[in-house]
């Protein structure tokens, strides 16, 4: 039950926090700390029972197999902590961060506890199905918090980026995880870890490459690692919890509780060893050339996400040590870090690693905090980082050469890459709080007020205490492990080994590496950038220009503006293929039943609807011919009637009605000139032989289905159980009414929920004009007639009064444009999509998404009004 | 208005409105046993309020219905959707249907009662609004009033500037979404920096 409140309490304080936010202000963050707190100590209750692997699992959709389930186990209930502890931190930082030059505090804070209940219900996940939601959502809340100030451009293609890379690859992910549970026969993932289904051929290798993109792209490994750097456009509380701690350890999360599932497959190693270890060597490299205070640490975040999947992918078979002390770790330092970064960028106003210097003296805490917080980057003594370092070095010394040249290159690419990190731990700390005090922080430097010192300080705290006493540590992280993926037999956590070589190889490192920046700083070799040909966002978002210009091409070439075009090739290719089927299968039998003597009374109705019909293509004028139209409407009304249908005959009659005074209301809006062709270009007389061809080809074949259907028997029955089951069922005598709202009651809501979005569409299209920005800086506008009358307007009226030739249907106060006018919307109409005919010139220079015919026609026929006052009532 | 003011067809409509109306209801009442339902009952409504907006012009029919009649689409649609909902609370499936024959019921003896009535409501009250909406809107056009308010018009409208298409590309930033998350309906201008924005709060 308390995993329950933990996992969806913050999504219903995301639901009513945007309301609070409105009337809060900055203080919203302090709601959401409490939120988080709860959440927090929900997860800490299930401590307890960590070890035993409780599972609680909720009905949801029975007919899928889908149910919530829920594994607490040690992995989920250690990341949980991870993730709601860090929400506190974050959500008490923000409350200082967010200070009054940011607007929207509630949807900050909605979103980030959208984020936390997404991140615990991922963790804590027991079916696949229900992991992959969550980890969409993650997904999504990263969106919206890296957008949140969507009004600057980086922003919003940061969170593109993030959006586009981790939902492509958590698509490959369902692709592995649903073969997965095909394989495995269940997609519960308890009984997934207990009997891991085991596969002789290379498809569970398959499986594994899939699951592993989606947890690659997740946590930024090589391919996908640019999308990390670009999402800290989002604001540092929303980057040092989405980006450093939580969402991008997902793919750790995820290798880690598959771990005994995928461990026996071949690929496992190598996949996970050349591109995690390759991606950590690449991360450092990259992180050394970056000037972007948040992208080192994003880089270097990279990095150490990339040593963490390459542990899970070297671990022996019996399990891994001390992959919670990498983890924790890395929390302890990177959200310290990160919450630096946003103070000093709070404080100077840049993040320009390059324009700030000098910080020491006027904020010694703060510079003790990143000083504790690059040690344990760096791997100093003192720091749970030194410990960290020790063990792994120690795993990589007495296990990784047992794997030929996979170790060697694990091992290498660790040895060079705590060189280069203790590289830019030094450059970093260096970098922002000696050398010479820079412009830039004379001129804009503010202290930072003691609350936003606290989370960081707390953090960088943990790190030490933990450093200096790690078999706390390694008690405290004992509880949470699990069978299956840890390796219960490995001691405890000590701090002093003895001279070892782990701690010799540690030492020359430490001193390669200060030597390393001693030398860059030396030289000055500070303006350098990351090279073009790793800028791989860069080639990205080409990528994505290059596929929108295709899109483009492909339907330029194939569309066409006026819906006349498109008619031919729809109403042919109905005829060729259905009546080309119907000809095909029946031949002569087709016309069987012809030749039987009609009922005088239908033969009448017909022989009058016929009439009608041929009144339509007779007469001029759409008035008349409009009146026609549904006056055969009417008739087939008695068609119903006949057979004994009378809902169906009602509901023709209404509906004829209000479509008349529909398309009568719409035709009156035209001026005669309209109609008499003035406005359009007539077709050619190839065109109208075409048209005339592909009506007669539609009756033939409207002829020939109705023939045999009406001649066969129906497929099913379903008519025939409505009939019967309507009383005893449904309990109404009336099978029409019955079938719509009980039997087929679905259909009938998403028919109207249909109607609504429809009419909301056609009003939004009838708003939708292009207009140039300044035209829409003056306000709302619309042509006349449908939005706000015109500033401007100016009376062509009277000049160009055409008296007589008023139609009566619009009243004497409200004129048409007369003569001269006529010419320019006739030009400015035959650039357009025209109505009946086909259009002057096809290939629109602009093309446009309007609907064809009444939006763009009625636009261009309003008549002109003198200045009427806006009537509302 | 349209066309020459009729007293005969003002005064007849102003009686038939009401009695439109009536039987309107009664196809409501009838439909789950004899011909009607909601979507005739709806219709024959729509058809009543145009009947009065021909007559009488849409001004006064506005004065008439105050609220915006896709709001009472939504309604409409609100109450199916919850009609259809409200059987999942008691552990039934969505759009589960209760009858119950009521006997002894002081007036009228016997009666029958159920739930397709309310999801018939919904169905009713989304057609009538609909079909008076886009009838309203058009009338206005025709009578050369404008259509929608200001208010309608951006409520309606897309905060895109600019088209999703074209060749000279999209406009770089959209004000309009700075303006739309600090006041929804009823500001003046809607286009505002996002600088001066930001104090929202």
């Amino acid at each position: 039950m308390n995993l329950l409140i933990a996992i969806f309490l913050p999504l219903l304080g995301a639901a009513i926090l945007p309301a609070l936010g409105r009337r809060l202000g900055p203080r919203t963050g302090w709601v959401a700390v409490a939120f988080a707190l709860v959440s927090f100590l929900g997860v800490a209750m299930l401590i307890p029972t960590a070890h035993a692997s409780r599972t609680f699992a909720w009905p949801w959709v029975p007919s899928l197999g889908l149910s919530l389930v829920f594994l607490a186990d040690g992995l989920a209930v250690f990341f949980g902590l991870v993730v709601s502890g860090m929400g506190v931190l974050i959500m008490f930082y923000g409350a200082f961060y967010l200070d009054g030059h940011y607007r929207d505090h509630g949807r900050f804070y909605s979103y980030l506890l959208l984020f936390m209940s997404a991140m615990l219900g991922t963790v804590f996940a027991g079916h696949l199905l229900l992991l992959f939601i969550f980890w969409e959502l993650t997904g999504i809340a990263s969106f919206l918090l890296i957008g949140f100030n969507h009004d600057k451009a980086e922003s919003r293609e940061g969170a593109r980026m993030a959006l586009l890379i981790t939902s492509l690859t958590g698509l490959v992910m369902l692709a592995g995880v649903v073969l997965l549970g095909q394989l495995g026969g269940t997609m519960n993932l308890a009984e997934l870890l207990a009997n891991p289904p085991r596969d002789a051929t290379g498809f569970m290798n398959l499986i594994l490459l899939l699951v592993v993109i989606g947890a690659f792209g997740k946590s930024a490994q090589f391919p996908f690692q640019f999308w990390l750097p670009n999402a800290m456009a989002a604001p540092t509380p929303v980057s040092a919890y989405l980006h450093s701690a939580t969402m991008v350890k997902l793919g750790v999360f995820l290798c880690g509780r598959l771990f005994p599932v995928f461990q026996q497959c071949d690929w496992w190693m190598p996949l996970l060893a050349i591109v995690a270890f390759g991606t950590m060597l690449l991360g450092a490299v990259l992180a050394f050339l970056a000037v972007d205070l948040k992208a080192i640490l994003a880089y270097s975040t990279v990095s150490q996400l990339g040593l963490l999947i390459g542990y899970y992918g070297m671990a022996p078979a019996e399990g891994v040590d001390f992959d919670y002390l990498h983890i924790l770790n890395h929390v302890f330092y990177k959200g310290s870090l990160f919450m630096v970064a946003g103070i000093v960028d709070h404080a100077v106003g840049t993040r320009d690693i390059r324009e700030i210097g000098g910080l020491w003296k006027r904020a010694p805490l703060l510079g003790v905090i990143m000083l504790i917080g690059c040690a344990a980057m760096a791997g100093l003594p003192g720091t749970t980082g030194f410990v960290s370092k020790e063990y792994l070095l120690k795993e990589v010394f007495t296990q990784f050469p047992a794997h030929e040249y996979l170790g060697w290159f694990a091992l290498g690419c660790i040895v060079l890459t705590s060189l280069i990190k203790i590289a830019f731990s030094a450059r970093l700390f260096h970098g922002v709080f000696f050398g010479p005090v820079t412009d830039v922080v004379k001129r804009h430097y503010h202290a930072p007020s003691f609350g936003l010192l606290l989370p960081p300080l707390l953090l960088a705290a943990a790190s030490v205490v933990f450093g200096c006493h790690p078999q706390l540590l390694g008690q405290l992280l004992a509880t949470f492990e699990v069978n299956g993926l840890h390796n219960r037999a490995h001691g405890e956590l000590h701090l002093w080994h003895g001279i070892t070589r782990e701690l010799l190889t540690s030492t020359a490192l430490v001193v390669a590496g200060l030597a390393l920046y001693a030398f860059i700083y030396r030289w000055r070799a500070n303006d350098h950038s990351i090279p073009r040909a790793l800028r791989f966002d860069l080639a990205f978002a080409r990528g994505l220009e290059l596929f929108g210009k295709f899109t483009k091409l492909v339907t330029r070439g194939l569309r066409s503006d006026a819906p006349m075009d498109y008619l031919p090739v729809l109403i042919s290719f109905l005829i060729l293929v259905v009546g080309g089927t119907l000809v095909r299968t029946l031949g002569p039998a087709l016309l069987d039943g012809v030749w039987t003597a009609p009922d005088p009374l239908r033969a009448m109705i017909a022989g009058l609807i016929v009439l009608a019909v041929v009144a339509v293509i007779v007469l001029r004028g759409w008035i008349t011919q409009l009146v026609c139209l549904s006056v055969a409407g009417f008739l087939i009304s008695f068609y119903y009637v006949l057979y004994r249908a009378p809902d169906l005959a009602l509901t023709q009659l209404l509906v004829e009605t209000v479509t008349l005074i529909l398309v009568l209301l719409l035709l009156s809006r035209f001026p005669r000139s309209a109609e008499q062709g003035e406005w359009s270009q007539p077709f050619s007389a190839a065109r109208r032989g075409l048209n005339v061809a592909l009506s007669l080809g539609v009756g033939a074949l409207m002829f020939a289905l109705v023939l045999v259907f009406t001649r066969e028997e129906p497929a099913s029955r379903v008519g025939e159980l409505v009939l019967e089951q309507t009383l005893p069922l449904a309990a109404g005598a009336n099978a029409v009414n019955t079938t719509l709202v009980d039997f087929r009651g679905l259909d009938t809501l998403g028919e109207i929920a249909v109607l609504l979005i429809t009419a909301l569409g056609c009003l939004g299209l009838l708003m939708r004009r292009k207009r140039t920005r300044e035209e829409y800086l003056s306000g709302p506008k619309g042509p006349a007639g449908f939005g706000i009358e015109h500033e401007d307007g100016e009376d062509e009226l009277s000049s160009q009064n055409r008296g007589a030739e008023v139609r009566r249907s619009v009243p004497p106060h409200a004129r048409l444009q007369g003569g001269t006018s006529v010419v320019g919307q006739a030009s400015r109409l035959s650039g357009e999509a025209s109505a009946c005919h086909a259009p002057l010139d096809r290939r629109d220079a602009r093309p446009t998404t309007r609907l064809g015919l009444a939006a763009r026609i009625l636009s261009a026929l309003t008549p002109r009004t003198r200045n009427q006052p806006e009537g509302r009532p | 208005m349209i066309g020459p003011r009729s007293w005969i067809f003002t005064t007849v409509v102003r009686f038939a409105f009401f009695i439109i109306n009536v039987f309107a209801f009664y196809l409501f009442l009838r439909g789950h046993n004899a011909p009607g339902g909601g979507f005739i009952a709806g219709l024959a409504s729509a058809a009543a309020m145009i009947l009065l907006s021909l007559a009488l012009g849409v001004e006064a029919l506005h004065r008439l219905i105050r609220v915006d009649p896709v709001r009472i689409a939504a309604t409409g649609l609100l109450t199916a959707m919850l009609s259809g909902a409200a059987p999942m609370i008691f552990r039934h499936s969505f759009l589960t249907q209760f009858n119950w024959h009521l006997h002894g019921v002081p007036v009228f003896g016997e009666l029958h009662v159920g739930t397709p009535l309310v999801f018939d409501l919904g169905v009713y009250l989304v057609v009538i609004g609909i079909t008076c909406k886009i009838i309203f809107v058009l009338a206005k056009s025709t009578q050369g009033l404008p259509g929608l308010v200001a208010e309608e018009e951006r409520r309606y409208s897309s905060p895109l500037e600019s088209p999703i298409e074209s060749e000279a590309g999209a406009s770089a930033s959209s004000p309009a979404l700075g303006g739309h998350q600090s006041g929804v309906g009823g500001e003046g201008s809607v286009p505002a920096e996002p600088k001066e924005a930001r104090d929202a709060d």
